[in-house]
């Protein structure tokens, strides 16, 4: 048993904030850690430089802007719209080429890890693109409207959350692999680092995952409200959601999650809005409606490591590739960038 | 958690050509000076001055709560959480339906998802009703009658179309489906913006408003005349004025008024075979002592009881048996005559099912010396309301036995129900209102002091019981 009580390993320290004029809807930063790409709820792309937080406005998506998404180790990002445009950028903001493949919003967007191909959703269709926004494959529309897009780790699968499961699109067959069926609406897809998992989580207030080995899968139930955000460990172990003010950390380690109790770590006093794990690292960020931040090591640590109250909702978060830097997006447009620092 | 305040949402719902569109542009163009947001069922997304309209392509699903009435919007949760990602509000948001949609998924989206009871107010359900099609389309489909029961308000559109007697016949219909909505006649969708939107139909904080008339004992007939009859043959006609009636039935497919129809249903040849109630008019004639409304009051329960016997049938043209009598009459609009015999002079009271401008009747070419029209819990539908009041206190632990019970049992029955309770021991109103199974009730404010205390119930369904929602209510005395 480990003594008690533990002194705090890591805090984050802000390193400088900015309002930008729109309720940030996603982040997405470069590969180098410079800057951070910003989808503004009502249409504006920013453009902010990580050190200095100097802004840009680089693109407008009319009545919306809906996500942004960083070319991996690349030098390019995309956005999208409710304007139906899909636009790539150069990491200036320069517009490099722009699509617009179907007379609906185009939502969800994401890169694949080795940043040669991207894949969209609009509506029920799902389409894939090479990094000069070329199609390369448009998926015949699926039974329900696409909710969310994961890439697996070796760019080699995309699954797509609808109502009535998980579709994975095999993409060197430019064709569905398989379905993963869950009769209810899942909101989120999320592969674990390792390959082994895929999981989601549902409008009806459930975690479910799938061993993608046997095709074997498990539910978690009891969330109160519906699970909208999934983020894995760098190590696969553990599986972060939030079930209202309560962080609950699936343990994939041993035997698996199925029949243990999860951890739950408490600290928020209200709805957790978003969450995520370091990339290839143990600490998990998480932001609510308490306005609040708070920063964990779930496993390690029973309570938060660090806390900051933000300026309005946090609505994004997001860490670097490095694992040094956090950018938190808030509802009234306020961005910050906090820095994970070890202490000895 | 900073409290916001919630954006109210009115479901448009209406068959193709009933005048929807019509609506939302005069809505959108007034001069309101609210920001509006419109779902509609085609896409083509355009922001007009500050108001945003979206394009949004139906999507049912149903929870996974285990119940299969309980179908949500998913496109909607999808839409909905998107237009919370914006600083600056709508005022408003307007869902417009496609013309087949069944409403329930719709308002029930607004139940599901805890961010949106926190975000949204359901306002009301408003229903367009194309007046010169809906016979047909009550016969031909359910969902013009689903649309009907679940609708707060209802606008009885294109009155220009039909004739007076007509109007009144579906008016009764749409009353027979929907006790509680509030109707407007309209003609081009035209109605003060305040009768649609920002009604508060949902809203327990405000009234429940129950027609009370709705809440009347109910008859098997819906009008009653006297009439001084002297000993003899009399004749009983309909349809009088044959040039009045002759409303072009073949003509509809030319009188569109800009509206789009499509081609969507063929109504052609369509000649009110759908209304002609059955079997023909029921009619009941009784000696009565004088021509004044105590003698037809008096009547009255005489009447109920003719009622409840077998009626005399009587083919078009031939002779109506003497006094007293319950006859079925194979009346039509068109023109049609039957004799009738009286065996002594005086007074005569006359019940008729339905009331007479309907068939433009009349008797020995006089007008009545008295009459009243009669709420009448007839009803030719599978839908229908029931209306129950009772002063009882209730036991407020039987009464949530009883809703679950009914909830689980009937919910996917029960379109609407609404109401206000009396509970025992409570100096404050239990207000409740549900859409299938999703249910939401609660203490509000208090009775009035020097106020009788009564229970008001409404439901709205397919073939609903009304013994054993009544039966129901009574299990829940204190």
């Amino acid at each position: 048993m480990s003594k008690s009580p533990k002194q705090p390993n890591a805090i984050l320290e802000p390193r400088g904030s900015i309002r930008l004029d729109d309720y940030v809807i996603d982040l997405a930063w470069s590969g180098d850690s410079r800057r951070i790409a910003v989808a503004g709820g009502e249409g504006r792309i920013f453009l902010v430089e990580s050190e200095t937080l100097h802004a840009t406005q680089v693109g407008d998506h009319g009545l919306g802007a809906l996500a942004v998404t960083w070319q991996s180790g690349g030098d390019r990002f995309a956005s999208s719209g409710q304007d139906s445009r899909i636009v790539m950028h150069d990491a200036e903001g320069r517009v490099l080429a722009e699509q617009r493949p179907a007379m609906a919003w185009s939502a969800a967007l994401s890169f694949s890890p080795d940043g040669t191909r991207l894949a969209s959703a609009a509506g029920k269709q799902v389409f894939l693109w090479d990094a000069d926004l070329e199609l390369q494959f448009k998926a015949a529309p699926l039974d329900a409207g696409v909710a969310a897009l994961a890439f697996d780790g070796s760019g080699r699968d995309l699954a797509v959350a609808i109502h009535g499961g998980i579709v994975v699109y095999r993409l060197s067959e430019r064709g569905e692999l398989r379905r993963y069926p869950w009769a209810a609406a899942c909101l989120a897809a999320a592969f674990s680092p390792n390959g082994k998992h895929l999981a989601t989580g549902t409008q009806d207030g459930s975690v479910h995952f799938w061993y993608l080995a046997s095709g074997k899968d498990s539910q978690m139930r009891g969330y109160p409200g519906k699970v909208d955000c999934l983020s894995w460990s760098g190590d696969s172990k553990y599986l972060a959601t939030a079930a209202h003010d309560m962080v609950v950390v699936w343990d994939f380690s041993g035997k698996g999650p199925e029949g243990s109790r999860p951890l739950q770590l408490s600290g928020h006093t209200d709805r957790i809005e978003c969450l995520a794990f370091q990339p290839k690292g143990s600490y998990l960020i998480t932001g609510g409606r308490d306005w609040r931040i708070s920063l964990w090591q779930p496993g390690k640590f029973p309570t938060a490591l660090d806390a900051h109250l933000t300026d309005s909702e946090p609505s994004s978060i997001r860490w670097s590739a490095d694992g040094r830097l956090v950018a938190v997006g808030e509802r009234n447009g306020n961005l910050s960038v906090y820095e994970l620092v070890k202490l000895p | 958690m900073p409290t916001t305040d919630r954006v109210p949402v009115t479901v448009l719902t209406g068959f193709l050509g009933s005048g929807k569109t019509t609506l939302l542009n005069r809505i959108l163009s007034e001069n309101h000076g609210k920001r509006i947001a419109v779902i509609e069922n085609e896409f083509g997304e355009v922001g007009v001055d500050h108001q945003l309209v979206i394009g949004a392509e139906e999507e049912i699903f149903e929870t996974n709560n285990g119940c299969i009435c309980c179908t949500v919007r998913g496109d909607l949760l999808r839409i909905l959480g998107q237009l919370l990602k914006r600083r600056d509000k709508f005022d408003y948001i307007i869902v417009e339906t496609t013309g087949m949609a069944d409403p329930g998924p719709v308002a029930q989206t607004f139940f599901l998802d805890d961010d949106f009871k926190q975000q949204f107010s359901l306002d009301a359900i408003v229903t367009l009703v194309d007046a010169r099609h809906i016979e047909a389309h009550l016969e031909q489909m359910n969902e013009p009658g689903e649309q009907i029961a679940f609708a707060d308000v209802i606008l009885l559109n294109k009155t220009d179309l039909v004739d007076a007697a007509a109007l009144e016949r579906i008016e009764r219909r749409i009353r027979a489906i929907n006790g509680t909505a509030k109707v407007f006649r309209t003609q081009n969708a035209d109605v003060p913006i305040a009768a649609v939107l920002d009604v508060g139909a949902f809203d327990l904080q405000r009234a429940l408003a129950v027609d009370s008339a709705f809440l009347e004992p109910q008859y098997p007939f819906e009008w009653a005349g006297v009439y001084n009859l002297s000993a003899g043959k009399h004749v009983l006609r309909s349809g009088a004025d044959d040039s009045h009636h002759d409303h072009g039935h073949d003509d509809h497919e030319h009188h569109d008024h800009g509206h789009h129809d499509h081609g969507h249903h063929d109504h052609t040849g369509h000649d009110h075979a759908g209304h002609d109630h059955g079997a023909g008019l029921g009619l009941a004639l009784l000696a009565v002592q004088a021509a004044d409304d105590a003698a037809l009051a008096a009547a009255v329960e005489q009447a109920v009881r003719l009622y409840a016997d077998e009626p005399v049938t009587v083919a078009c043209g031939g002779a109506i048996p003497a006094a007293p009598v319950f006859a079925r009459i194979a009346i039509d609009h068109a023109g049609s005559q039957f004799e009738l015999k009286i065996d002594e002079s005086g007074y005569y009271a006359l019940f008729l099912e339905h009331a007479p401008a309907e068939f433009q009747l009349q008797l020995a070419d006089q007008k009545p010396l008295a009459q009243r029209a009669f709420a009448s819990h007839h009803h030719d539908e599978e839908i229908f309301s029931v209306g129950i009041s009772d002063a009882h206190p209730l036991d407020p632990k039987k009464v949530n036995d009883w809703f679950s019970y009914l909830l689980q049992s009937r919910g996917a029955d029960i379109f609407r129900m609404k109401g206000v309770l009396s509970l025992k021991g409570e100096d404050r109103r239990y207000v409740f209102h549900g859409v299938h199974m999703m249910f939401d009730g609660q203490l509000e404010r208090l009775w009035p002091v020097d106020a009788q205390r009564t229970n008001t119930l409404v439901f709205i369904g397919r073939n609903l019981d009304r013994q054993e929602l009544e039966a129901g209510l009574h299990s829940c005395f204190a």
